[in-house]
């Protein structure tokens, strides 16, 4: 019913979509600008003609006038200046970004974008332009191979944990950061494409989302209470190395004890200083290895009526 | 500041075009024309429908799993290179609106992608597309196992369990597998250090003859298979519908810690054969209009297992196999709701919600572990989750713009509650007879008191989160942020007996600051810092949920208890630890046996579990413990010249768990970047980036003992301690359960060093040559620090040995020691030269090099002889030095 109810206040407050009466938006009102920007430009602004943007038929589409405005000091320039005055939206320094993102807005709005307002990347005032190459017949954000170049030119830790020993496919182009974040708003933490950061990673790992009969507190609640998932230097992206890091949670029966260098094969403790022959030593099986995870292996939760600590 | 932003996007992508996509080579980049285009085809080929093809050839010097964990570079030799970018339909000047691509890339290996979208604008839209993915995990791993690659595995027939027989001659011990371990010396029962006797030595060189030739080098890799399409149909100038569906399939085989046998607490790394599915459907209405949107969706992932356990024969007696569940199959519908409007040309308010159910109802398994068989076939699990957000943005003047959120995100498991009695792993049932017999209306001696009986939990949260924001920005070149966030959660578990969570409800209040500022256009700074404060109502005796038996009396006490376990804490406050106080000089009686014996932790026996679950007075969970969280984010941009442009970054991070004695207490970390971009003009440039991440976290831990009053080890004179807090055996043993010695702390600390070099050159050779190279160097390691001990009994104290000489100690206390530092070295050189042939077409040259080396002490533990309770894989950890070569011919068709 609010469904409904929304969708009434909404329909009831449309405006249209048509491009003011004063745009030119077909090749003729385009052939303003392109009789100077033309295919001599350093950064050809031509190719935008191959993208949607550049599909005339479509009486959606812009022309260079919708987004960049009138413009008519620039074109005309009235006072012969060497140097042309600004187009009205530059889309650089003298536009602020809210006036760039309400041009592309117009068209915009819903979907994807519908969570902007308010978003961290609105609040930072980062244009859509600092993302999107919008002349470029092929735009790299969009690619899920050249994606990851727009994001790691600002979010440059994450670049550098890309390159660790446990990673995503990121690096190797299989993996976009937009799978896991929507830049332009979510409802979910830290622009997580679904509402948590669990959906989001359900919807490649749909084998951890259970529900289980035994189930992980804090599994369930944040995958990333022990998973980072941009890259580690330990294995299956975590946080920290097991068994220490079950550790921070667990101190009961043999989950107490001190893991160290001594319970290593050849450590003080299997040596006991020295004394104890070779045939005697008995590492401890949590501190080597796959530690916990030897036994706890469904640590994610289990289905299996004796799995109530995740061994079966 | 836009330019430095511009360069540094420009970088990152010679940098990308190089390492990330290898195979990628030409679709993305327009190649360079060998002679100049005339006007005419200069505008056509910038607006005009284009055609590209590559075909070639590379070779890898030597195959590597790491190397090509993802990339489908994994072998040596050689391997095609493929790539296509094809677009068709109108031009931009037709009446056209019909527009198509056909795109693939890397197809000549197994990390390919083939896409196809066919659309007439403003009128509908179709894609497909396939995608596969392979993700190699291990190719040193081995495993004696037979029927790798199904769920049944089976130990050859000559298998013999491995065992030491000079040390014990029935204990599975996997050192029996190493002539090293296998055939040393070992102590006696008498204390005396001997060889293996001729019969003792056959037995383990039978053990290596018929074992060690079992292990066999399986790959263990993952492939997924992707298939997907949509569709879109603009209804009319406002309305869209669009759906799109994605198909999954994942085949292969993954390791498996499993135990093989809770006797002697051994496991085994099994190769757990992958094959499941997952289908993800979306559709939805959109509707768009100049002052508002709406979009209504449903969301479908089905996912299907089709291995539904796996089964493996015990190693200690291949005889006997044990069964473990994967994951079930399961379901997951939302259906979406999202509107937005604007209120005023400034003031803009969006809404979405969602509701959504998650199933699971796969049958349970069902084996002898269970005496008293399943109380319910299946979980019927389900999970209701609830979401709402609303955001009302405003900007009242130009200078101001405030924000007010509200987020509802309800998580709730409506998982039937029952209770499961079961014994581990291949334990046989014990030979006394639990307290419970009775409570349970069983037959007396049914379940023996090693018997597990426990109730499931299925977790709920609900979240409450409110944020508020106002941002200031006198001048375009100044801006101030203030920001408080409120978020509350409240954790239940329908139908448990007992409050099943540590914190059932925690609070927490964010304040934010940001300050960011511009100085004469070339210098950007950011500045900013968040406090966050959260606070816990911690219940310690949450994990009695887990053991319904807490909530009995016990119906034949064995420690004279005459309440339950959960009536005695809850007079007492105590938790599950026990009182910490010194061995009483009698036992105590009635209820207070219930820590037994005496002032211990309550026994397994008494609250029907197998092992104890209780944890420590003092630690808290951290995810849900008191905490106080500091960072600092802060940046500088200065374009130092038209040249050079520069950028640093620093980030810090502070989280202290105050009120935690034990588990993790504080992680801290900082992060600098640091970026140089010199552009000589358009045809060159050289980006140079640095980053050093520094993470470390402090948690603390008490290896607790047992509080007795034995006095000695193995016989009556051997007294003495060696190091620790006391000086005897008595003093020790008295206090096991408040020994400072025991409580140990560690430090662990994360590094990494990020390199990274890249080198543009254009327009060589009149034009017609390009060369981009870049390098990565990384250098990453973990050190952990600990403090605090063990101890250990010396070796000679037995009760059929001599009685040590005076003054040698019979328990020696061992200091921790640090663990060896765990190190990656990863370098990556690449280059690439693209050399025009003609006005369409070009040549490509790549030569790549990587090399990786690491160091990690766990492998130590996998080998044969180890001497670890785990079967033996043998794997390495991964180093590599390999480079990689390619040519392609890239034709632009049309």
């Amino acid at each position: 019913m609010p469904a409904f109810v929304l969708l009434a206040w909404v329909s009831a407050n449309a405006c249209g979509q048509e491009a003011p009466a004063q745009i030119d938006r077909g090749l003729k009102g385009d052939a303003v600008c392109t009789r100077c920007h033309d295919e001599t430009e350093a950064k050809p602004v031509l190719s935008i003609y191959k993208t949607p943007h550049g599909v005339k038929a479509d009486e959606r589409t812009p022309g260079c006038q919708s987004c960049h405005g009138p413009s008519e000091a620039h074109v005309k320039n009235p006072k012969g200046s060497s140097t042309r005055p600004p187009v009205d939206v530059d889309y650089g320094p003298r536009t602020t970004a809210h006036a760039q993102a309400e041009t592309c807005l117009k068209c915009h709005a819903g979907g994807q974008r519908a969570h902007w307002a308010g978003s961290e990347h609105e609040r930072r005032d980062v244009p859509c332009t600092a993302c999107h190459l919008i002349h470029a017949a092929h735009d790299r954000v969009m690619n899920s191979i050249t994606q990851q170049e727009t994001c790691f030119a600002c979010h440059k830790t994450q670049r550098a944990q890309t390159h660790r020993i446990s990673t995503h496919p990121l690096a190797a182009g299989e993996m976009a950061c937009s799978d896991c974040h929507n830049p332009h708003g979510s409802a979910g933490p830290v622009l997580m494409v679904k509402n948590s950061v669990n959906e989001t990673c359900y919807t490649c790992h749909a084998e951890r989302r259970g529900p289980f009969l035994w189930s992980h507190q804090p599994v369930d609640e944040d995958c990333t209470t022990c998973h980072t998932p941009h890259g580690s230097n330990n294995t299956a992206l975590l946080k920290a190395r097991t068994p220490w890091l079950c550790q921070e949670c667990h101190t009961a029966d043999h989950s107490g004890p001190i893991n160290s260098g001594a319970n290593l094969p050849g450590g003080n403790a299997t040596t006991v200083n020295g004394t104890l022959p070779l045939a005697n030593q008995n590492p401890r099986s949590q501190t080597n290895a796959r530690n916990c995870l030897s036994c706890h292996a469904m640590i994610h939760g289990s289905n299996h009526p004796a799995g109530a600590r995740f061994s079966r | 500041m836009k330019s430095i932003n511009n360069s540094v996007r420009v970088r990152t992508a010679i940098a990308a075009a190089v390492q990330g996509a290898l195979l990628s080579l030409a679709p993305a980049r327009p190649a360079p024309a060998a002679e100049p285009a005339s006007g005419a085809e200069a505008v056509a080929q910038l607006t005009q429908p284009s055609g590209e093809l590559e075909v070639g050839a590379g070779d890898v010097t030597k195959g590597s799993y790491k190397f090509g964990e993802y990339n489908g570079l994994e072998h040596e030799g050689l391997f095609p290179i493929l790539n296509f970018d094809l677009s068709g339909g109108g031009s931009y000047d037709s009446d056209s609106v019909r527009r198509w691509d056909v795109r693939g890339a890397d197809l000549g290996v197994a990390a390919r992608e083939l896409s196809l979208d066919y659309r007439e604008q403003g009128k509908f839209r179709i894609d497909l597309g396939f995608d596969q993915l392979r993700h190699n995990i291990s190719d040193s791993y081995q495993t004696p196992y037979l029927g790798t690659g199904s769920n049944t595995l089976h130990l050859p027939l000559n298998w013999l369990k491995p065992s030491v027989p000079q040390a014990n001659a029935t204990n599975l011990n996997d050192r029996a597998l190493s002539p090293v371990t296998g055939l040393a010396s070992a102590v006696t029962p008498a204390g005396a250090v001997v060889p293996p006797t001729a019969a003792q030595r056959a037995q383990v060189i039978a053990i290596l003859g018929a074992d060690v030739p079992d292990f066999q080098r399986y790959n263990l890799y993952t492939q997924r298979l992707r298939w997907g399409g949509g569709f879109g149909v603009d209804l009319s100038r406002h309305w869209q519908f669009t759906a799109n569906m994605r198909q999954e399939r994942r085949y292969g085989t993954q390791p498996l810690g499993a135990i093989s046998s809770a006797i002697q607490e051994n496991s085994v790394i099994l190769p757990e054969p992958i094959d499941t599915e997952t289908d993800q459907y979306e559709a939805g209405f959109h509707y768009a209009a100049d002052k508002g949107f709406l979009d209504v969706g449903y969301y479908g992932s089905m996912f299907l297992n089709r291995v539904k356990a796996i089964t493996w024969d015990d190693p200690a007696d291949r005889t006997r196999t044990a069964t473990m569940s994967s994951a079930p199959s399961n379901q997951f519908h939302q259906v979406n709701l999202a509107g937005g409007y604007s209120v005023s040309p400034n003031t803009r308010l969006s809404v979405s919600g969602s509701y959504g159910r998650s199933t699971q109802n796969d049958p349970f398994l069902s084996d002898t572990s269970l005496p008293l068989g399943l109380p319910e076939t299946s979980a019927d699990a389900l999970v209701v989750s609830r979401n709402l957000d609303v955001k009302l943005s405003a900007r009242p003047t130009r200078a101001v713009r405030l924000l007010a959120a509200y987020k509802y995100d309800d998580h709730d498991n409506r998982t039937n509650v029952a209770r499961f009695v079961f014994y581990d792993v291949n334990l046989a049932k014990g030979a006394a007879a639990s307290s419970f017999n009775g409570a349970l209306g069983l037959p007396a001696g049914t379940l023996s008191s090693n018997v597990n009986i426990f109730n499931n939990r299925p977790h709920s949260r609900r979240l409450n989160q409110l944020d508020l924001n106002a941002d200031y920005a006198p001048t375009r070149a100044q801006s101030f942020a203030l920001g408080y966030q409120w978020q509350g959660i409240k954790r239940h578990c329908h139908n448990t007996w007992i409050d099943c969570e540590n914190a059932d409800t925690s609070n927490e209040s964010t304040f934010r600051a940001e300050w960011r500022a511009r100085f004469l256009d070339t210098l950007e700074t950011r500045i900013a810092y968040a406090f966050a404060n959260r606070t816990v109502a911690y219940n310690s005796n949450a994990w009695l949920a887990l053991v319904p038996m807490a909530n009995v009396v016990p119906g034949a006490p064995t420690a004279g208890a005459t309440t339950s376990v959960y009536g005695y804490l809850t007079q007492t406050g105590l938790t599950g630890f026990g009182p910490l106080a010194g061995f009483p000089a009698s036992p105590l009686t009635g209820a207070a046996a219930l820590f037994s014996p005496n002032n211990n932790i309550v026994p397994q026996s008494l609250y029907g579990s197998r092992d104890n679950d209780s944890e420590l007075p003092g630690l808290r969970r951290f995810n849900v413990a008191d905490r106080r969280r500091n960072k600092l984010r802060s940046s500088l941009d200065w374009q130092a010249s038209e040249r050079l442009a520069l950028q640093g970054g620093f980030e810090y991070n502070r989280d202290e768990y105050e009120h935690s004695t034990y588990g993790l207490l504080q992680a801290r970390g900082w992060a600098l970047s640091l970026e140089g971009d010199y552009r000589l003009n358009d045809d060159f440039e050289l980006p140079v980036f640095y980053t050093h991440e520094d993470q470390r976290s402090r948690s603390a831990g008490d290896g607790f003992g047992t509080n007795t009053n034995a006095a000695f080890v193995g016989r009556a004179g051997n007294t003495l301690v060696s190091g620790g807090c006391y000086a005897t055996v008595l003093a020790k043993n008295l206090n096991g359960k408040m020994d400072p010695c025991l409580i140990w702390s560690t430090d662990m600390r994360e590094r990494a060093d990020t390199l990274g070099l890249t080198l543009a050159r254009k327009g060589l050779k009149g034009g017609r040559l390009d060369l981009a190279g870049d390098l990565v160097y990384t250098w990453a390691r973990t050190d952990i620090g600990v403090s605090g001990g063990s101890y250990a009994n010396n070796p000679f104290a037995l009760a059929g040995a001599p009685v040590l000489a005076p003054g040698v100690p019979a328990v020696f206390f061992i200091p921790a020691t640090d663990l060896p530092t765990v190190a990656t070295r990863t370098l990556q050189v690449r280059l690439r030269a693209q050399y025009a042939v003609g006005r369409s077409s070009q040549v490509n040259l790549l030569a790549a090099y990587e090399r990786l080396r690491s160091s990690d002490f766990a492998y130590d533990g996998m080998q044969f002889g180890s001497g670890t309770e785990q079967l033996p894989t043998n794997e390495r950890p991964f180093s590599y030095s390999l480079a990689v070569f390619g040519i392609s011919f890239i034709h632009r068709l049309w």
